[in-house]
């Protein structure tokens, strides 16, 4: 039996290996091992005071740090009943599409590009292809700027808090950024090009997707969880009963199942579930290169980033431009603690993210539970593994390792969320 | 020769890398330097000779203890940069409960087959010497690139010894205990303008304590509110680990 293993997997966050047994050309055992230590945040929740959650469980990722702080706020607001201004819902949604940006033009064209043009880095992309290497930085930037100008700064934002923010953009800041997300639009549409015009692995996975919906949103922000497979929906409150969480002995992240089944989240599971909420012009770029439902090439989850590239950034301008022409107020609302369990969800841009936070009636914290996307993903990522690595066990060594590389980065996992 | 430098991250959120990554600067500043290790960026190998290793996060296994030892034998600078590595952060909030009972609580039963290793979380600077200091959770990545700047050119680090206070009152904002709420610029590290202050949030202490803090007068300012207990129960989120150093009275 060989051994084939690849140390610290590069181009994904956190620290992960990959270990696949070979038995005379057989595959008898492949697995992502998440060995990011574990940090135990549902722990350290408990005894903190209300405002402090989201303030500790934001830091469980750098990345979609904006989405920890507003799902543990809807969680807390859900406990609570507290009822926040049609602003505050709208300046969230802002704050939740900037790290989209930032997120998918990070991980498409530094992480996940060079594996489709055959190169170690984006570094020497930016020498070869610097029109590229600049779109891309150009789309994080933008990402960057639009939670900072909400948030108060690009990762942990600052003026998000329960109730509402302790500070608003201004009229003049709104309207240019309008204007720059506007024009973003045009490089969220060649990205779906570029990521278009690769040479994509066949494989179709077995799993399911899931994604919140609403039926008159593209939902990210609050909203019911859908089946793709099964089309039931369920009430974010349900996510608990819904899904088993198991922790498995090569991984210091637990696998979640619905049913004893694997499933995908992200934007693929998204685009899938949401397609008529896409706006036409996302659908358009999306339909040039041959992307409609139903997708079920995991790979195809760098196309489906790209999508809601188009869709964010068209979308974050008819935003600014709506909270620009309309008065209101962000300001946090009058609240009192009670004794009560809350639930939030929001779409992360890797996935449906699940906070529960229970409270005794001083608004102490008495039990916390988090599910972060990655950890919903992994179980599917090992079953999508499995069925794949067999089609091309007749390359190289290298070329088969990179190959499954290329699917754990398709996957876009995010490691200090899975452990958290 | 250029320095040749890596990137390493311990148990942390990898915010700090990626406040970094959001400094336009940085793909110019990489002619004055070999950035010649960055798993986040590129998947070449960590190489065996290196002259300053810039690490980010808490050290929270026995692995991070031996990696540590390692790194500061071959690097002539180390920089820490973020809360998890300069104060033990936020992953040292667990050592507020039991340790093991947290893990329990995280795993169950499954607990002892996937804590390998695990330590109760420390600053690196408990581990091993450090150099630099780049506070803050997340780092400013201007302060960030000045840090490096000056490890670069062989100077070394100018820590910021006076209290959050002084910058807030440069910046003319309202003191929050006059309205009520806690906040613990009153220790804190300055360094960061203030930054949540200006915009209308209190600080939580996310740079640390400031050398010259005086935390009795502190106890007594936030007493004359009636917020002793929130001040210190606040002090806890980013400074659990100098409490678990001195017990009991605490942060005195
Ligand atoms: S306690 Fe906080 S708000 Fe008051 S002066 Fe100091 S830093 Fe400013
Ligand atoms: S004001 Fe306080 S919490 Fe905010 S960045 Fe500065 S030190 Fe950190």
């Amino acid at each position: 039996m060989t051994t084939l293993s690849v140390n610290h997997v590069a181009r994904i966050e956190g620290h992960g290996d990959i270990t696949v047994d070979v038995d005379e050309g057989v595959i008898k055992r492949i697995t992502m091992d998440i060995v990011e230590p574990a940090r135990i945040f549902e722990s350290m929740v408990v005894g903190r005071t209300f405002d402090e959650a989201p303030l500790i469980t934001s830091r469980i990722c750098g990345i979609c740090s904006a989405n920890h702080a507003v799902t543990s706020i809807l969680a807390t607001e859900n406990a609570f009943g507290i009822e926040v201004s049609e602003r505050t819902k709208k300046l969230r949604e802002l704050l939740v599409y900037g790290s989209y940006l930032q997120n998918h033009g990070t991980h498409l064209y530094i992480l996940a590009a060079p594996d489709y043009v055959g190169l170690p880095s984006v570094f020497p992309l930016a020498e070869t292809a610097p029109e590229i290497v600049k779109r891309a930085l150009a789309l994080k930037r933008l990402g960057n700027e639009l939670c900072t100008l909400v948030g108060g700064r690009a990762v942990h934002p600052t003026t998000a808090v329960i109730g509402g923010f302790t500070s608003e953009p201004t009229r003049t800041e709104l309207l240019s950024f309008g204007k720059r997300l506007e024009e973003a639009v045009r490089d969220a549409a060649a990205t779906v090009e570029l990521f278009g015009s690769f040479d994509i692995p066949r494989y179709e996975t077995k799993s399911d997707m899931l994604s919140l919906v609403a039926s008159d949103n593209y939902a990210i922000v609050e909203g019911e969880i859908h089946s793709l497979t099964h089309k039931w929906n369920r009430p974010v409150s349900d996510y608990r009963a819904l899904m088993q969480e198991e922790v498995v002995s090569h991984s210091n992240s637990k696998h979640v199942m619905v049913d004893g089944k694997p499933f995908m989240t992200g934007a693929i599971a998204r685009v899938n579930n949401s397609w008529d909420q896409l706006l036409p012009s996302a659908r358009v770029v999306a339909s040039k290169v041959g992307m409609r439902p139903v997708m079920k090439n995991p790979f195809y989850n760098n196309i489906c980033q790209a999508i809601e590239l188009v869709d964010a950034a068209e979308r974050c301008a008819m935003l600014c431009y709506e909270l620009a022409d309309s008065n209101g107020s962000a300001s946090p609302v009058e609240f009192k603690p009670r004794k009560a369990v809350g639930y939030g969800a929001t779409e992360a841009p890797r996935g449906t993210l699940y906070h529960t936070l229970e409270y005794d009636r001083n608004g102490i914290v008495t039990a916390g539970d988090v599910i972060t996307p990655t950890a919903q993903n992994l179980a599917s990522l090992e079953a999508d593994m499995r069925a794949f690595a067999p089609s091309i066990l007749s390359l190289e060594h290298d070329e088969f390792i990179l190959k499954i590389e290329q699917l754990v980065r398709a996957y876009d996992p995010c490691l200090s969320c899975a452990v958290h | 020769m250029r320095p040749n430098v890596v990137f390493l991250s311990l148990a942390s959120d990898f915010g700090c890398q990626v406040q970094i990554t959001n400094f336009p600067e940085l793909l110019e500043m990489l002619g004055t330097f070999d950035l010649s290790y960055w798993q986040l960026a590129t998947s070449a190998h960590m190489p065996s000779e290196y002259d300053i290793a810039v690490i980010e996060g808490a050290c929270t296994t026995q692995e991070h203890v031996e990696l540590l030892e390692k790194v500061r034998a071959r690097a002539q600078v180390v920089i820490i940069v973020g809360a998890c590595a300069c104060t033990g952060g936020i992953p040292s909030l667990a050592l507020n409960g039991d340790l093991e009972e947290g893990l329990h609580l995280v795993y169950g039963e499954a607990a002892e087959k996937v804590a390998w290793g695990h330590i109760p979380p420390r600053p690196i600077d408990a581990v091993i010497d450090v150099d630099f200091k780049v506070l803050g959770c997340p780092v400013n990545p201007d302060e960030f690139s000045s840090i490096l700047q000056r490890a670069l050119l062989g100077l070394v680090d100018n820590v910021h010894r006076e209290t959050m206070c002084s910058s807030c009152k440069i910046n003319e904002n309202s003191c929050f205990y006059a309205q009520g709420k806690v906040c613990l610029g009153l220790v804190t590290a300055a360094g960061c303008e203030s930054f949540c202050i200006n915009r209308g949030r209190a600080c939580t202490g996310c740079r640390g304590i400031a050398a010259d803090a005086n935390m009795k007068a502190a106890r007594e300012f936030a007493a004359k509110y009636a917020l002793e207990q929130e001040f210190l129960n606040g002090l806890e989120i980013y400074n659990s680990h100098a409490k678990g150093l001195v017990h009991d009275d605490s942060f005195c």
